[in-house]
């Protein structure tokens, strides 16, 4: 075992492991939970990072272990181009959400179930990505939504989390049994259930193809939060506690994305999905243009963001659909800039919260003032959503509009390229309601805590830093998409 | 009689040990967590025997005993009733556990022990039997265990009802089946099971195994003969609740794969009849589990929809020859004895100590007995088949080797199982939050539960982790069960 692998297994077993500690001295570990989950995130970072110079060789640190031979189950692990950007992204989201948790949470007796269940949480985002056959995919795939909808269930906000989280996991679940039977088909056809025996190519029927690509593409959309299958995010992210938001929203919905990578895009032909392209295109811009409607109608200012992140996967849908190399590397970039700004923004809504006590936009307003620090990092936030250069968003944006131009559906293009105004609009709409606008009788503001601001100016500082040097992040993407688009493109 | 007498063995350890339980309540000790101790004993004196036959027999030659002529016998030592005989007895040995504290509600220990031995000493030889007579009285043995178990809780009135409603059924079901075995016999002129190769059946005896599929598809629930499960076991002491929908019903099935097999009934209508069949049940099962507010009675329709998946994947590998499937059928089995076994365990817990019978009362178990809930919702968990729990790794196992059926059939059993699947999270969900939910009072009580309880419930929530982590070794076991019932069908 080099050491490469033991960087890929402490990526995944520093948070399992802080998991099985902190259920274990449950009572026992309440002051010391947070710092525990911190470290265990932090580990798990640096372990992710640690994996890259063995990429840049051109090594491919693996792990594989005969579980069950008799019943050929593998396990195995394999961290490529591919996982690594998803990786990176989970684990800083994960490390950040822990952090601002620190402010957030009230510490009680049962603090070290929530934050055993946000490294769970984290394994299962960590092993998606990771895992490299089938068994253990989707075992990750579902541990992250069981630890997610426990979160939800028990430390939600408002009466209706229970009813918010059976929605949640049901409407999930569906999605997953769908690329569960994709999966499976492909199992069938490749008689190995590691993925790099199905990337190194499937013989499938025609009819197949399209039914095993219908099913990937509708089952990871339903992680995406695609409209029309987008009906659990909005309650989700508006019940769940921030910490869980953030990681709902900046890293779970790019599992989404990797899915549509990992499957459908890598083992099949530019041939068999090109059939494909234009429903990807459509739904795309349809998802972006109703998000953006709806966080303009929202009043709730989680929910406006919460419906900011529907018309941001549809960008990114929009971009995949393309099927251009502009696209989908715009695509995959879209996911970890996207992963910052809506980290960035949840913050800030949750500091706002936090700090007034309140979450109607109407009761909200002339904050600058009073939470100068979070007002400015909210600005940049919003700024980036709505595509400002120079920060982060505009340089994924502009690429996935590029990759829509090499297509021949230039209406589509175009449409899309409009519908980017309504973002500018909501965005801009959200931030003046909220930091100009007239002051409501009432409104008194709390001093944030230091935990939550820290992350909120790091990520804005990073908004902008990304922004202007997206080089190495796009170095790395484009090696993902090397190894998955081949010679195909 | 003559043969293996290691086959006998468990059989005489369970009947003498209910006899001798009964003996030591009346004139040595009332106290019930001896008596639980002396009935676990027993238990795991028979379950020794069991893995002792278990090493001594080898697939190629079966052990039997009690030889009267070539080919008869009284019990033969089938892998597949092995396994199941094994499972019913460390169920039954839990269950004793779990009984010397939980009892303490209900009292009268010198019938109950007996009645546990009883119930288990008939499953063992009805799985066992190796002729229709043998099968037929140990078969009545268990049923009349059962019926007495449902309605243990006399005073209540609801559970006299369900013990009334399932000994109509029940004796409807026997008498059937016996009639059917009048059948079989007036064309055959013997009972031996397997028959020998004697060509087709002849008119009377199809009718006999129509009369036999009826009357066993009564034990092991198969809709429309249902209809007396969830009264069962839903009135049932828990204990028992979970002996019956963790192994009865499925050692029903069993029996009922071994005797129409083992007449020769072609395994492919067998299986295609059990497809058709498991759509009923695992749609139903599953429908009217959603709108239950009783406990118990949600999982006793769960159960309903339990062994419809097991149907399925029956049903799957006999109409197919997949030996896979029907392996896979047999490790659901062991997973159901598991899973359902943990969730009446903990469901009685929670009664016995707050009194929860419906769903809404189960709030705050996880302030009130939080070993409990966890168990509770692992089991849960394992019902809905969430990874990486046993159940998941049960439903993986079964469509990953339905995927090999050769017609539309088996794809349209399995997009119903996975849509079934989908259904079950809508009661096994909401019941999992309800126990995680706010207690109804502030500051409820916390209470201390007995180890009596606590043992089973963490020895068999464990092993629903590791089963679905590592289900490695189980295979194992279920292979030989799997190549004897498709050795059977030939």
């Amino acid at each position: 075992m080099n050491a490469e692998t033991v960087w890929l297994l402490t990526t995944l077993s520093a948070p399992l492991a802080t998991t099985l500690i902190l259920v274990l001295l449950h009572g026992r570990a309440v002051r010391v939970s947070g710092w525990l989950a911190g470290a265990a995130a932090l580990f798990s970072l640096v372990s992710a990072f640690a994996l890259l110079p063995a990429l840049q060789r051109g090594d491919v640190p693996t792990w594989a272990l005969d579980w069950v031979p008799a019943a050929n189950i593998h396990l195995e692990l394999r961290a490529d181009w591919l996982a690594f950007p998803f990786l990176l992204t989970e684990a800083s989201v994960t490390l950040l959400a822990v952090v601002y948790a620190w402010g957030y949470h009230h510490l009680d007796e049962r603090s070290p179930i929530f934050y055993a269940l946000l490294m769970l949480f984290a394994v299962g985002m960590a092993g998606t990505t990771l895992a490299n056959s089938m068994f253990l995919f989707y075992i990750f795939w579902e541990l992250m939504l069981v630890a997610s909808c426990g979160l939800i269930a028990v430390w939600g906000e408002g009466s209706q989390r229970r009813a918010v989280a059976l929605k949640y996991f049901i409407f999930t679940h569906l999605g997953s049994l769908m690329v569960l039977v994709g999966l499976l088909v492909l199992y069938d056809a490749a008689g190995s259930d590691s993925f790099s025996a199905f990337q190194a190519g499937i013989e499938l029927a025609p009819a197949l193809v399209t039914t095993v690509t219908v099913l990937f593409i509708i089952g990871f959309c339903v992680k995406m939060a695609i409209f029309p299958v987008h009906l659990w995010l909005p309650d989700a992210h508006a019940v769940a506690p921030m910490p869980v938001t953030i990681m709902l929203a900046a890293a779970m919905l790019g599992m989404g994305t990797y899915g549509v990578l990992r499957f459908p895009l890598s083992i099949f032909s530019m041939e068999q999905m090109a059939p494909f392209s234009v429903p990807m295109m459509v739904a795309g811009i349809t998802s972006e243009i109703y998000g953006a409607l709806m966080a303009l109608a929202e009043r709730d200012v989680k929910r406006v963001i919460a419906y900011s992140s529907v018309s941001q996967m549809g960008y990114i849908l929009y971009g995949l659909g393309t099927l251009t190399y502009e696209g989908i590397a715009g695509a995959t970039l879209h996911v970890v800039f996207h992963a910052i700004v809506k980290a960035l923004l949840f913050m800030g809504v949750g500091l706002i919260i936090h700090a007034t006590g309140r979450r109607r936009i109407t009761e909200l307003g002339d904050l600058r003032g009073a939470m100068p620090l979070t007002a400015f990092c909210t600005i940049v936030g919003a700024l980036a959503i709505a595509g400002v250069p120079p920060l982060c968003i505009f340089d994924s944006e502009w690429m996935i509009f590029a990759g829509g131009f090499r297509t021949p559906q230039l209406g589509l293009a175009i449409l899309s390229l409009f519908g980017s105004l309504l973002t500018v609009a909501y965005a801009l709409w959200f931030i003046g309601r909220v930091f100009f606008g007239p002051r409501p009788p009432g409104l008194t503001v709390k001093r944030p805590h230091w935990a939550m601001v820290a992350p909120t100016v790091l990520l804005a500082i990073l908004a902008l830093i990304e922004g202007l040097v997206p080089a190495p992040v796009f170095d790395w993407v484009n090696q993902a998409l090397a190894m998955i688009l081949g010679g195909n493109w | 009689m003559t043969g293996n007498f290691w086959v006998v063995l468990p059989l005489i350890c369970l009947i003498g040990g209910a006899f001798a339980v009964y003996l030591v309540a009346r004139f040595l000790t009332g106290r019930n967590d001896l008596l639980a101790l002396c009935t676990a004993a027993i238990f795991t004196v028979a379950l020794s025997a069991l893995a002792l036959l278990r090493f001594m027999t080898s697939a190629e030659q079966l052990s039997t005993w009690g030889r009267f002529g070539p080919g008869e016998a009284f019990l033969r030592a089938e892998p597949g009733a092995l396994m199941i005989a094994s499972l019913a007895i460390g169920l039954g040995l839990l269950a004793a556990l779990y009984s010397g504290h939980y009892l303490t509600l209900e009292r009268r220990y010198e019938t109950y022990y007996p009645l546990l031995l009883l119930l288990v000493a008939g499953l063992t030889g009805m799985v066992l039997a190796a002729d229709l007579f043998n099968l037929y009285m140990f078969c009545e043995l268990m049923s009349i265990a059962a019926y007495v178990l449902v309605g243990f809780r006399r005073r209540t009135q609801t559970a006299i009802e369900a013990s009334f409603k399932y000994l109509i059924m029940g004796s409807v079901g026997t008498v059937i089946f016996l009639l059917g075995i009048s059948f079989i016999y007036r064309e055959r002129g013997h009972l031996a099971l397997p028959a020998a190769a004697q060509g087709a059946l002849g008119l009377w005896g199809r009718a006999g195994m129509a009369c036999i599929f009826t009357g066993l598809g009564i034990k092991s629930a198969i809709v429309p003969l249902h209809t007396w499960l969830p009264d069962a076991h839903g009135r049932a002491p828990s204990s028992v609740s979970a002996m019956l929908s963790g192994v009865i019903v499925q050692s029903a099935f069993y029996t009922l794969l071994k005797v129409s097999l083992g007449l020769g009934f072609p395994a492919r209508n067998l299986g295609t009849l059990l497809i058709v069949f498991s759509l009923l049940n695992m749609t139903l099962g599953n429908s009217m589990a959603l709108v239950q507010t009783n406990t118990k009675r949600l999982l006793a329709y769960s159960t309903v929809a339990q062994v419809g998946y097991l149907m399925l994947t029956m049903g799957i590998g006999l109409r197919y020859g997949l030996a896979g499937a029907i392996q896979a059928g047999f490790f659901l089995v062991f997973i159901q004895a598991l899973t359902k076994g943990l969730a009446f365990l903990g469901k009685g817990v929670s009664h016995f100590y707050f009194d929860a019978t419906t769903i809404n009362q189960l709030h705050g178990t996880a302030a009130r007995l939080p070993l409990v809930a966890v168990c509770f919702t692992v089991a849960l968990g394992g019902l809905a088949a969430v990874p990486p729990l046993a159940g998941f790794t049960g439903k993986w196992f079964i469509v990953t080797n339905g995927l090999r059926s050769s017609d539309a059939l088996g794809f349209v059993g399995l997009a119903v199982l996975l849509l079934n699947s989908l259904l079950g999270l809508g009661y096994y969900l909401p019941l999992i939050g309800a126990l995680f939910a706010p207690p109804p009072v502030r500051h409820a009580r916390r209470f201390h539960i007995s180890p009596w309880m606590a043992v089973p419930l963490i020895v068999m929530g464990a092993l629903v982790i590791a089963v679905g982590l590592y289900p490695g070794p189980w295979l194992g076991w279920t292979a030989e069960a799997a190549s004897y019932l498709i050795e059977l069908g030939k």
